[in-house]
């Protein structure tokens, strides 16, 4: 090889090192504005990304907003599916660092915790002291402003959504004021944003009621669709030593939406003769951490492609939770961080979203037919499908719960294309309808599929809510996708 | 033999161009563009290679084809590098007039080096056993681009097929044209 042209080699190498290098930083940078959710449809560029540890950091995004004429948006860990938590070239505050514990009072069994804090750092702090959370979704990954802002629910049939555990919380406001929220002093902020999808401010800090962590006993059984009411309201329904429940149906297409069996934990009172020593409660006390993520993630990966897969998957749960939990203790702590790791999932074609939906407890078993028709006929790929038991709470102004329901959460996988996204809205609307029949309900914190008439069929206090909207926030400095889409 | 460096960096080049050609409709999809912009983006690509096929044609014979060959190759490693920072769909059309001309600059060259390289009586065999190695390396890098796709993400397989266009410029440099310009 010559000089000349080792040096047009090594001239080469460099140019293009220079390139690659600044192609790596635009391409960080220009993603960096991108913000999405975990179904990581519809993402949005926004103006400024603020995160911060301090209300000040907050405080002056809000008035540099306010200066500049900016919306502003709040998120958490994002796990709302339609937009609620960002805007299109917005100011979006990012609340996850936001997260300390701010105190727990043992006695008062109260916690109080930074708005960006998770359950599981909630979990963290309160297992020490024999204390649990009350209401909180079935994985521990969200933070609690997010949960606060759409009014989650849980799966102790003791409690309604998350409103009826709210202590307190501080709110900042538009006008970069901090008001202190309590149902007595603010009752119609405290209902709005409790469910308010971050329109009304941002929630700081959150007071929320802590319980004791109880030791449960879990049984898996199988049971017939039609029955299940029945059994809700017998064993599940009003009955104090039921700590946890839920359900799950078949995604197997062999018995689609059929199949179904049920965990029920039962509290052991420490009077009772089966109650653990303090030996095994030392043992069973520290929180567990997730494991088999890697092989949970494979078996699930092959059920979005795969029907015989998804049989088998059915199979393997069956047989992991029906025949392992029988008959062993858990504690509360630990049964209420379940796995979810081996759900995240980033393929750029196609996405996992979740739906819920809410029907009277009689008419379940109608709904559930409903649900294996649409499901059939629209050849929807249905991952997973679970069931819990939700108590009629209507704290909020957006409830969902008019009525003692059963919630429906289903999970689907479906193309990220626009023909994707269109089938999968008119199937929604369809899936939608069945429910309003049924005197039912669906969950707002999901995709943006149903129709304002569907939404205001569900929810008749939304005009009240836009209203609310008007009152606290009359400049619309807090915005997202979700408000854009329904409000006119 | 001087066959043998055009084999080795045209081999290269198709290696890289063939980890990004066919999976870019799926980033072309994730712009969110619909039918009739995928339509004008491929035929923007063979339109503006089309015009400029005669140009390279008549210039190589001037100016030799090997010069041809290295801007096509480096080219196409720069553009890979835009690709992951583009946004809108007027950037990806430019982009794609770019890359039809440098597609043109690499066939029309590649084509006439390896007949310089070439005489009448074996001239069959060697071109056979040229188009067999781009083939081959062509083929197996949809494949591998596939599954690296699965693995990873789409913007790491266009810094991947950029490096190795890269390669193929470096490669190409070793290209010795024997045969007299401008005869």
């Amino acid at each position: 090889m010559s000089l000349k042209t080792r040096w047009k080699i090594l001239l080469a190498i460099s140019i293009y090192g220079v390139l690659v290098s600044l192609s790596i930083l635009f391409h960080q940078q220009s993603d960096d504005l991108l913000v999405h959710d975990v179904s990581r449809l519809f993402p949005d560029h926004v103006n400024e990304i603020v995160e911060g540890n301090e209300i000040e950091s907050f405080q002056n995004a809000i008035h540099d907003a306010n200066e500049n004429d900016l919306a502003v948006s709040i998120g958490g860990a994002r796990h709302s599916q339609g937009g609620h938590s960002y805007y299109e070239d917005s100011v979006f505050l990012d609340m996850t660092s936001y997260n300390d514990i701010v105190s727990i009072e043992p006695d008062e069994k109260l916690i109080t915790v930074e708005s960006g804090a998770t359950w599981a750092d909630v979990q963290e702090a309160v297992n020490p002291y024999g204390l649990s959370v009350k209401v909180m979704q079935s994985s521990n990954v969200f933070t609690i402003g997010g949960s606060l802002s759409s009014n989650v629910h849980g799966r102790d049939p003791r409690y309604g959504s998350i409103i009826e555990t709210v202590h307190s919380f501080r709110l900042l406001q538009f006008d970069g004021t901090i008001v202190d929220v309590t149902p007595e002093e603010h009752p119609s902020l405290f209902q709005s944003v409790i469910g308010g999808f971050g329109l009304f401010g941002v929630i700081l800090d959150v007071t929320l009621e802590l319980q004791d962590n109880e030791i449960y006993l879990a049984t898996t059984e199988s049971i017939d669709l039609d029955e299940y009411p029945e059994y809700i309201r017998k064993h599940v329904m009003d009955q104090g030593d039921v700590g946890l429940h839920f359900a799950r149906l078949s995604a197997s297409p062999d018995d689609l939406l059929e199949d179904m069996y049920f965990t029920t934990y039962h509290v052991v009172d420490e009077s009772e003769s089966d109650y653990p020593t303090k030996e095994e409660l030392d043992d069973l006390t520290p929180l567990q951490e997730e494991e088999h993520v890697l092989r949970d993630k494979f078996a699930f990966g092959l059920s979005r492609k795969f029907d015989w897969a998804k049989t088998a998957v059915w199979d393997l749960q069956q047989k992991l939770y029906g025949e392992n939990d029988e008959d062993e203790w858990i504690t509360r702590n630990n049964a209420m961080r379940p796995p979810i790791e081996f759900l995240e999932y980033d393929s750029s074609r196609n996405t996992d979203i979740l739906q819920e939906y809410f029907v009277p407890v009689d008419h379940f078993p109608t709904f559930v037919g409903d649900l294996r028709e649409i499901v059939r006929k629209e050849d929807l790929n249905l991952l997973n499908a679970t069931v819990r038991y939700m108590p009629k709470s209507t704290d909020a102004t957006m409830s969902y719960a008019k009525e003692d329901m059963l919630a429906i959460v289903i999970y689907v996988n479906h193309s990220m294309s626009d023909k994707g996204i269109e089938h999968m809205e008119q199937a929604t609307q369809q899936m939608v309808d069945a429910a309003l029949d049924l005197g039912g309900t669906y969950y707002l914190t999901y995709q943006l599929y149903p129709t304002k008439e569907q939404l205001k069929e569900a929810y008749p206090n939304f005009d009240e809510f836009l209203r609310l909207k008007e009152q606290f926030d009359p400049n619309k400095r807090f915005m997202n996708n979700f408000y854009e889409e329904y409000e006119s | 033999m001087m066959l043998k460096w055009v084999v080795r960096s045209q081999s290269v080049l198709l290696f890289g161009t063939g980890l990004v050609f066919p999976f870019y409709i799926v980033f072309l999809s994730e712009s969110g563009a619909s039918f009739s912009e995928f339509g004008l983006a491929y035929g923007l690509f063979t339109v503006s290679a089309a015009l400029v096929h005669h140009w390279v044609g008549r210039y190589s014979d001037l100016f030799g084809r090997k010069i041809f060959l290295l801007v096509s190759a480096w080219g196409n490693a720069i553009v890979y590098l835009v690709f992951p920072v583009v946004q809108e769909m007027l950037a990806v059309y430019i982009i794609q007039v770019v890359l039809g001309i440098l597609g043109a600059l690499q066939k029309t060259s590649e084509k006439a080096l390896v007949a310089d390289f070439t005489d009448g009586s074996n001239r069959g065999v060697l071109i056979g056993r040229y188009h067999f190695w781009i083939s081959l390396w062509s083929g197996a890098a949809v494949m591998v681009s596939g599954f690296l796709i699965d693995l990873l993400t789409l913007s790491v397989i266009f810094y991947l097929g950029s490096f190795i266009c890269f390669l193929s410029g470096v490669l190409t440099l070793f290209i010795q044209e024997e045969k007299e310009l401008g005869s």
